[in-house]
């Protein structure tokens, strides 16, 4: 049960370290595509 | 390390703490800074915004300074499922809202409000009511992220509550104020980095530094019989259902959801919202387990503020340099959603009430356009900073706010898909539901006798078809008509056995629900009657940009990209999009 609880709580913030990959791999994208084609990234 | 209140961080690490965060924040804001704004870039960063940037821009706007503390109270209150009974609900109302999005973009792709569509829709009466409750709304989360930052500085530091206003405030204001919504958005992504990459890392630290997992051991007295289950029908019922009526009219009514979704590719919808919805639930559920861990512990919260957990916690179990990584997660929670507030209510001053309703047809000029947004956030920042300083009960406000959102859900989402509704069936059904839902909401209908009984019995009528309504909407959303209708009526069967004799007892979600009905049922009553058939291709044409001027980066190289501002001469100009559909559209009303 404990070990259930602990996985419980502590999926959330490895989850939370997963979208950040997800997002910081996407804003690195954009970048790159914006500064090849030469413009503003917004 | 003591409770909070005790001040530990001291001034000069806190003014270092937030010159740092906004120093940093206004250097991404002037990199992008153009020495010519345009005014839809402004808005909506020209339709065309990336994956990365929206969707941290869409998850940051979505968690706020407040949504931390509540989910961490529910799960002080509600134990193990109390922090999904506030996070999941929050994180699918992101879901649910995009397939409606995505129609909202196909029929207005260049739009910058939803209010502008509105008037394109129907006229000027219900794009002004939608866009003052927007306004409402607005300033009020605006307000909230104030006190929220007031309230975090002082108890960290010396500070008093007025100075950490202030500080929040000013510190907002002056990155988003230049760049409008391309400030926000981008900021938001820094934001959310720093929010995530310390969240990831500090609840495992306070985890062990608590003694977990024996502490489940130790502490398990510490929680009810309801508590320790995870399928608590109290938590649903007091935390859950509330929630789940409130945050689907919030994604509605909320100008910040729709100016992303105006902002993204049009191709990145799907992923941008899929993503948000993952990334606001383990943000917010993760903080709860704050709240759980806190419980087990059997932690009583200083002065009795529930609000007081998360510092709580925080402060009894992290080293004070982490302490001071904390302040920043929540100032970078309450400055992603207050830039956001700031942005959205500029849009709406700028497109809706100055481009469409004060300018004269044809002479919407684009840098006083601009001068209305800045002078927007300007005004709004301040007016948030003195309604702060009263301290007033914010979070009631805006649970307010968020119940009185449910009348406008099925006008606004109908208005997009079904051609006969009506300017007049809009405005009614909105209006009508808002004079059912006050006295729902504040208890002002007699209790006693049989009026009481019988008013009950009508509460709890049209409170479980207001579970059918948003069921269905949500059903509706991503399977259809059919399925929709499905749903309702399977919704409505399953919650009368329950609801009926008991609803009108839970006065916040009763309100909330009779709202939704009372705006569904008229709607579609007097739609049915109309006999219009709306020509949405119409749309298209009446909602675009305002400004053609290029831009240029301070480099002095053109920017625009592939959805560039399209000629203000154009014969689509919004500011000509005044008429009603009648007046113009080719199979408009037949009224």
């Amino acid at each position: 049960m404990d070990l259930l609880l602990s996985v419980y709580v502590l999926m959330w913030p490895a989850l939370v370290l997963g979208v950040l990959v997800v997002i910081a791999g996407g804003f690195a994208r954009d970048a790159r595509r914006a500064r090849d084609e030469g413009r503003p990234m917004i | 390390m003591g409770e909070p209140g005790s001040t530990f961080l001291s001034s000069t690490t806190v003014l270092v703490i937030l010159a740092a965060f906004y120093g940093a924040t206004l250097y991404m804001a002037l990199k992008i800074r153009r020495k010519k704004e345009n005014a839809d870039a402004y808005m909506t960063a020209g339709n065309n915004v990336g994956f990365g940037i929206a969707a941290a821009s869409m998850t940051s706007t979505w968690i706020w300074a407040s949504s931390l503390y509540a989910s961490a109270t529910s799960g002080y209150t509600y134990g193990i499922s109390g922090p999904i009974h506030y996070g999941l609900w929050g994180a699918l109302m992101i879901l649910f809202i995009y397939p409606f999005g995505r129609r909202i973009r196909s029929i207005a792709p260049n739009a910058h409000t939803l209010a502008e569509i509105m008037r394109a829709r129907h006229g000027s009466s219900s794009q002004l009511l939608l866009a003052s409750s927007n306004v409402i709304g607005s300033i009020i989360s605006l307000t909230t992220n104030f006190v929220a930052g007031g309230a975090i500085i002082s108890l960290f530091s010396p500070f008093t509550f007025a100075q950490g206003v202030l500080f929040v405030a000013g510190g907002v204001l002056i990155y988003t104020l230049w760049s409008g919504f391309r400030a926000s958005s981008l900021t938001d992504f820094m934001q959310l980095v720093a929010m995530f990459a310390l969240i990831g890392v500090i609840i495992p630290i306070i985890f062990f530094a608590a003694d977990f997992p024996s502490s489940f051991q130790t502490g398990a007295e510490n929680l009810s019989a309801e508590q320790s289950n995870f399928f608590s029908s109290e938590a649903f019922l007091s935390q859950g259902a509330p929630y789940i009526a409130a945050v689907l009219a919030y994604a509605i009514g909320n100008q910040t959801i729709a100016q992303r979704l105006f902002a993204v590719r049009e191709d990145l919808i799907k992923r941008t919202f899929v993503t948000a919805t993952i990334g606001y639930g383990a943000m917010v559920i993760g903080i709860g387990m704050l709240g759980v861990l806190a419980l087990y512990l059997g932690l009583t919260p200083y002065e009795g503020d529930a609000n007081n957990i998360v510092p709580q916690m925080a402060a009894e179990h992290l080293p004070t340099v982490a302490l001071g990584l904390f302040l920043v997660v929540i100032v970078g929670a309450l400055s992603s959603t207050a830039d956001s507030d700031l942005s959205a209510l500029s849009s709406i001053m700028m497109a809706d009430i100055y481009g469409q309703n004060v300018a004269r047809r044809g002479t919407v000029d684009p840098k006083r356009m601009l001068l209305v947004g800045r002078v927007t956030m300007v005004l709004a920042t301040t007016a948030g900073v003195l309604i702060a300083s009263f301290r007033l009960d914010i979070l009631d406000m805006l649970v307010f706010v968020g119940a009185l959102w449910g009348a406008l859900v099925f006008p606004v989402i109908s208005s997009f898909y079904w051609g006969r509704v009506t300017n007049r069936a809009f405005v009614t059904a909105v209006l009508a539901a808002l004079a059912v839902f006050l006295p729902v909401r504040f208890e002002w209908l007699p209790v006693d006798g049989a009026l009481g009984a019988l008013l009950g019995v009508a509460v709890d009528v049209l409170g479980v078809l207001g579970i059918g309504v948003i069921i269905g909407l949500m059903a509706f959303g991503f399977f259809g008509l059919r399925v929709g209708c499905v749903a309702a009526v399977l919704a409505v069967v399953g919650a009368s056995p329950w609801a009926l004799g008991t609803l009108h007892d839970y006065t916040v979600l009763s309100g909330s629900l009779v709202a939704y009905s009372v705006s569904t049922l008229v709607c579609v009553l007097m739609s049915m009657r109309s006999g219009q058939e709306f020509d949405f291709s119409t749309i298209h044409a009446r909602v675009g940009n305002f400004d053609s001027a290029e831009t240029t980066d301070d480099a002095g190289r053109a920017s625009g990209g592939p959805d560039a501002p399209v000629d203000s001469t154009d014969a689509a100009r919004p500011d000509d999009a005044g008429s009603r559909p009648a007046e113009t559209a080719p199979t408009g009303p037949k009224e």
